[in-house]
């Protein structure tokens, strides 16, 4: 064993260790959290970085988006922030999309950590905010200045000391200012667990950072490698359609295998959208399409950045899934979420065991208005069906990629004035096939309240349903249909007593054909 | 000649039954062990049963007194196995209309975010046997459609017709208004009386109808079985001689009557868990600790849980017959309070490999106990922890499980050199490379736990059990900084001790959603007055002393809004207007505690309120009994072993005692190793060893 290379024990127990602290510093901030994205849906996420802002650990059970997007923000910030530039202390912060996540929703902060007066290591936490100013959430929105408050890069601590500006600043632009504060208090007291946690694991261990760092990027990075070597080199492409607002907007994915290395391409997707909030900044393209490639290629090695050094993700600029600023960018998931379906559906060919059809994301109904004289708000995340496989019918009803959770009838009954008159699986909307593709959903609601709400809809898979595979029928496609008529999402409704509203989220794609 | 009163406690385990008996006045013990015996478990109750008694006739003749049992206290894996196997009732459920497929469609949501090929949890029923009624209450119980009799009738006629067992009634709000479940409850008991009924409003009266219906569904599923069992159980105890009343341990760490048990079968999921953890309480508070991490690890998994002030932490979200062991989410929720353990894949048997990194790991497969690790010579050929335990000389190859079997440690050095070779290092760094990983998988388990409840592991006492516990049990604590380890004694038969420690307990819970300042305080007053009375006649089942019962009443709330509610205590059961003011308080100083700060313009909300009743929780004094089989069974010489000394890094000599020949209150010094029948302490650091008066070890590392 070379000199300057750890153990195989010992890197398993430090490596470990470095985990748990990062999990350790999650379980601070979730149980902290004011959002019920955070709490119900871990729709947050922390990650250890070292000093340059190479991802080493993230926690376990945060959603996949943000793992490759956290340690990116680090080295955005160190842009604007060099080494030389940080005191022990120090918290940095922003939600600019293109910087952070893809939205201004979740809002990212980081901290340098310092050991014997040296910087040697970050930590990066982002989470859904629960709010950031701006309209309800919907996807009719022109540019990012009608979306809510933006955050540069700044810092909002130096050296202990916050700047109390920014939480002005933040406070004035948000509708609960306690709680999306509160929210990023949490971020920072899980930064000053896990410099606690670093310095006591750095203490019993004869190992810097960056040594450990080099061994867990080169070993995983490693195995990656050789799985990927595994594979038969060639371009593979995937044409993936889905709603537009006049013609469907284009997903064009080519995979390209060139003996260890592995490049997906978006060359000949749409274009940008201005008038609609649904485009994807480049940094969330990469954090879905290394999401989908993981699924696939290697669920089992650990994320860290050399889990990432082999991938390499390019779209052209101005498309929808590299946006460039003005743009709105709140309901990116509408088309990041395609982007692993899209790559799954590209490595088909050299995945005869895995191939799978096209399913859909999930479809959310968000309301807000007044019950019994108070303010509600609530979000109903409506699953849909998922594409079936050579081996197993598609899932009926389930999220994926992303991982959100469904409101209980009766909660929904409780917080807001509605009576649901079903809940069912929508029977027959799967695909048909050699394997039937999973079912989506039939939702329907009555609103009987006093006052009228103000509604919005997000439903994918209206127009342009999941595609089957290999003969496979496509799924059925999704309906919103209000007082009996079929009706377009886009606009923000107003319900009124006795409106009736009737969800059928998409079905997804068959395998095979029938009978075979 | 005078009576002396004696309990009993047995325990059903997946690869043992366990007995023990307690002399009553002295705490005195006999412990007794069988093969479990999986087709028909009563035998082996009644086996350790007979083994007990006659211990306690041997007893009767050498002090010339006689003996009389006044209860046993039973826990089962029944419940558990029943819903892992499958092989529960026929049962058929009520729903209300437009929600027949709450069971399949769950929350939607998936519990590992990479594996495409996701296995969800099986519905316990198939969706024909969901019946749809066209009954509709609102989100306040008030009635909006009312209950279809004569549709309901045609239902349960047909499902008689298809030779349904149980039936489970979840209909929508049935948790304000249990009206319709009970009208159905009625003409099933006129219909189809010999079928079990659950009624979710009983079960479970919780809001979340996905949640309720699952608990329902699995109570009605094993209620046959679990009244059919105890109903023999008794039989056969009565035919032992014994009339004592029969209590059985529940999964929130207390006991309750067997009729009660065979009506709300699904609170016995956890019993031998929740044994086991007050067991290591019990052992705690006896020298006065009240905040413990208790560390049970065995063959094939190890559990944690955190306790304070002398009680068990529960979570009132259980999940039954897990698709993923050891992934949350991937089995059926529960909603009865339980004990709350975490479990991970680390024990004896666990498997060392080389992963795709190159690096050491250990588990979660395991070996079991067919193979077997190496050292078993049953044709096991990789690996597992505990070969690596025996190569470090923490184990005796002639003295495991007392003498009743012996080691092949030429077998676990050559699976563990094979495994150095693959990875590159010498087999002695393996060996402890196991041990090591093995404890790390736990410590950090206990840390993101512990952290979950806000908790520094830091500043809590171990407390170690199970076969294996004693043995990784000080390098688990050094690994958490935590610096003083406790060892109970009898940790192979910990639950049944624990079960003698349990007061009885009955929770209930209801929801009832509602902002501070509109609370209906005679409905609630009405609820909890008929929870009351329900725990209460529970109580009186069990022959709990009514005088010493010490009731609690929380109530979860939260910001109107949020996701998550925080428990808060009442400080007493009843609900006035008058006590809004201080709940609210209550509540915001809690909230401030916890997350740090209040929302200055948030409305508190009141969510699910849970009353419930215990007796009063003694703290017992146990220690063995003098039989003569004990004195032959300790009776070896203390010697030396070589051990890996791990501050040292290489092998050391080290004393090795019998445990329960060392004189009580005896100052030892570490690193040492003690023996016991079940286990092994293993003590490979610097430290102060002493034996307590009761025959607990307790450790204070450097």
């Amino acid at each position: 064993m070379p000199d300057n290379s750890i153990d195989p024990v010992s890197l398993e127990i430090i490596w470990s260790r470095l985990t748990s602290a990062v999990d350790e510093a999650a379980a601070t901030f979730a149980r902290t959290s004011f959002s019920s994205l955070v709490r119900d849906a871990n729709d947050y996420a922390v990650v250890l970085t070292d000093r340059q802002g190479r991802s080493l650990a993230q926690s376990s059970m945060s959603i996949p988006s943000f793992i490759s997007t956290l340690p990116r923000s680090v080295r955005h910030f160190l842009d604007v922030f060099p080494m030389d530039d940080l005191k022990p202390g120090d918290v940095l912060i922003t939600n600019d999309p293109w910087h952070g996540t893809g939205h201004i929703h979740d809002v990212t902060t980081a901290r340098p950590l310092f050991r014997n007066g040296k910087l040697v290591a970050f930590s990066a936490v982002t989470s859904h905010v629960p709010d950031i100013g701006g309209p309800v959430r919907n996807s009719d929105l022109g540019t990012i200045f009608e979306e809510g408050l933006q955050i540069p890069r700044l810092k909002l601590v130096r050296a202990g000391e916050v700047d109390h500006s920014i939480v002005a600043m933040i406070g004035k632009n948000v509708r609960v200012p306690a709680q999306t504060m509160g929210d990023i208090w949490g971020q920072v007291s899980a930064h000053n667990m896990l410099q606690d946690r670093l310095d006591v694991l750095l203490d019993e261990t004869a190992f810097g950072i960056d040594l450990i760092g080099g061994e867990i990027f080169s070993r995983s990075e490693r195995a990656l490698r050789r799985r990927i070597s595994d594979l038969p080199d060639g371009e593979y492409n995937y044409v993936l359609k889905n709603d537009g607002f006049g013609d469907p907007i284009v997903i064009d994915c080519t995979v390209k295998i060139e003996g260890d290395r592995l490049s997906v391409d978006y060359a000949g997707s749409s274009e940008q959208i201005r008038d609609k909030s649904i485009n994807v900044a480049e940094t969330y393209t990469f954090a879905y399409t290394v999401f989908g490639l993981k699924s696939i290629l290697a669920p089992d090695i650990e994320n860290n950045e050399g889990f990432f050094a082999p991938f390499k993700v390019t779209a052209p600029k101005g498309s929808i899934v590299n946006a460039q600023f003005p743009v709105a960018t709140g309901a990116r998931g509408q088309i990041g979420h395609l982007l692993p379906v899209a790559v799954l559906g590209a490595l088909r060919p050299i995945f005869a065991d895995r191939k799978m059809a096209e399913g859909s994301g999930n479809s959310v109904c968000t309301m807000v208005g007044q019950k019994d004289g108070v303010p509600f708000a609530v979000s109903n995340f409506l699953n849909a069906g998922q594409g079936a496989t050579m081996d197993r019918p598609g899932y009926d009803c389930v999220a994926f990629p992303s991982n959100l959770g469904n409101l209980p009838i009766e909660t929904f009954e409780t917080d807001a004035p509605v009576l649901v008159r079903w809940k069912r699986i929508r029977q027959g909307s799967g695909g048909a096939g050699h394997r039937r593709g999973g079912n989506g959903q039939s939702f329907c609601f009555e609103y009987v309240g006093d006052a009228p709400a103000n509604c919005s809809f997000l439903i994918p898979r209206r127009k342009v349903p999941p595609k089957g595979a290999e003969g496979g029928e496509n799924g059925a496609p999704a309906r919103l249909i209000v007082n009996g008529t079929e009706t377009a999402p886009y606009l923000i409704k107003s319900l009124a007593k006795g409106d009736v509203v009737h969800v059928q989220t998409a079905g997804g794609g068959g395998f095979g054909a029938r009978g075979k | 000649m005078s009576k002396v009163g004696f309990r009993l406690a047995v325990d059903i385990g997946g690869t043992f039954t366990d007995g023990v008996a307690e002399i009553v006045a002295s705490g005195e013990l006999v412990v007794a062990k069988r093969l479990t015996t999986h087709a028909d478990p009563g035998i082996a109750v009644l086996q350790v049963t007979e083994d007990l008694l006659r211990d306690m006739r041997e007893l009767e003749r050498a002090r010339g007194v006689e003996f009389e049992c006044g209860e046993v206290v039973h826990g089962t894996t029944l419940v558990t196995n029943a819903i892992i196997e499958r092989d529960g009732a026929k049962v058929a459920l009520f729903a209300t209309a437009g929600t027949r497929d709450v069971l399949k469609m769950g929350r939607e949501t998936r519990y590992t975010l990479y594996d495409l090929n996701i296995e969800f949890p099986k519905p316990l029923i198939p969706t024909e046997m969901i019946f749809e009624v066209e009954a509709r209450m609102d989100a306040t119980g008030r009635v909006l459609t009312p209950l279809d009799h004569a549709a309901v009738r045609e239902q349960v006629h047909e499902m008689k017709e298809a030779g349904v067992e149980a039936i489970a009634v979840s209909l929508l709000h049935g948790y304000l208004n249990a009206e319709h479940e009970r009208e159905i409850g009625q003409i099933i008991a006129e219909l189809h009386p010999d079928a079990k009924v659950s009624l979710s409003s009983r079960v479970a009266s919780e809001i979340g109808e996905f949640e309720r219906t699952s608990t329902c569904v699995a109570n009605a599923y094993v209620q046959p079985l679990a009244a059919d069992y105890l109903r023999r159980l008794k039989k056969r105890l009565a035919e032992s001689g014994i009339r004592a009343p029969l209590r059985i341990m529940t999964s929130n760490g207390g006991f309750t009557s067997s009729d009660a048990a065979a009506e709300a079968p699904i609170e016995l999921l956890e019993s031998g868990p929740a044994g086991g953890v007050r067991s290591a309480i019990n052992t705690a508070n006896a020298i006065g600790i009240d905040d413990v991490l208790t560390f049970d690890m065995g063959g094939t998994t190890a559990k944690a849980c955190v306790c304070q002030n002398g009680l068990p932490e529960l979570t009132y979200r259980f999940e039954a017959a897990r698709v993923a062991r050891f992934r949350k989410g991937s089995g059926l929720p529960i909603l009865v309070a339980s004990t709350d353990l975490i479990e991970i894949g680390a024990g004896g048997g666990s498997i060392a490999h080389r992963n795709n990194m190159g690096l050491l790991n250990v588990g979660p497969q395991s070996a079991s106990s067919e193979p077997g690790p190496a050292c078993y010579g049953l044709g096991g050929e990789q690996p597992t922890v505990t070969d690596a335990d025996l190569m470090l000389g923490f184990l005796d190859p002639d003295w495991f499980l007392g003498g009743e079997m012996t080691l092949d440690k030429g077998a676990a050095e050559r699976a563990i050199a094979a495994l150095a070779g693959h990875l590159g290092i010498e087999p002695l760094e393996t060996a402890w490379g196991i041990h090591s990983v093995v404890s790390e998988n736990m410590a950090s388990a206990a840390r993101v736990h512990a952290a979950e409840k806000g908790l520094d592991p830091r500043k809590l006492t171990l407390v170690a059990t199970g076969g294996a516990g004693p043995v990784h049990a000080v390098e688990v604590a050094a690994k958490l900084g935590m610096k003083r380890i406790i060892f109970t004694i009898a940790a192979g038969v910990g639950s049944c001790l624990g079960f003698l420690a349990a007061p009885a307990r009955i929770d209930r819970a209801w929801s009832y959603i509602a902002r501070v300042d509109k609370i209906d305080v005679e409905k609630v007053g009405r609820a909890l007055a008929a929870l009351k009375e329900d725990i209460r006649e529970d109580m009186a089942r069990s022959r709990a002393d009514a005088d010493s019962t010490v009731w609690s009443l929380g109530v979860e709330m939260r910001y109107a809004g949020q996701g998550h509610a925080i428990m808060i205590a009442l400080p007493d059961t009843g609900f006035a207007r008058a006590g809004i003011p201080d709940l609210v308080q209550a509540f915001e100083r809690s909230y401030e505690e916890t997350y740090g700060a209040r929302i200055p313009d948030g409305v508190p909300q009141v969510v699910t309120w849970r009353l419930s009743a215990q007796s009063e929780a003694k703290s017992r004094a146990f220690k063995l009994a003098d039989l003569e089989r004990e004195k032959r069974r300790v009776d070896q010489p203390d010697r030396q072993r070589r051990v890996f000394l791990p501050l040292e890094n290489e092998l050391g000599d080290v004393p090795v005692h019998q445990r329960y020949q060392i004189r009580p209150g005896a100052k030892l010094r570490g690193p040492l190793i003690m023996t016991e029948a079940e286990s092994t302490i293993v003590v490979a650091r610097p430290a102060d060893v002493e034996v307590l008066d009761d025959g607990t070890v307790s450790v204070a590392l450097d």
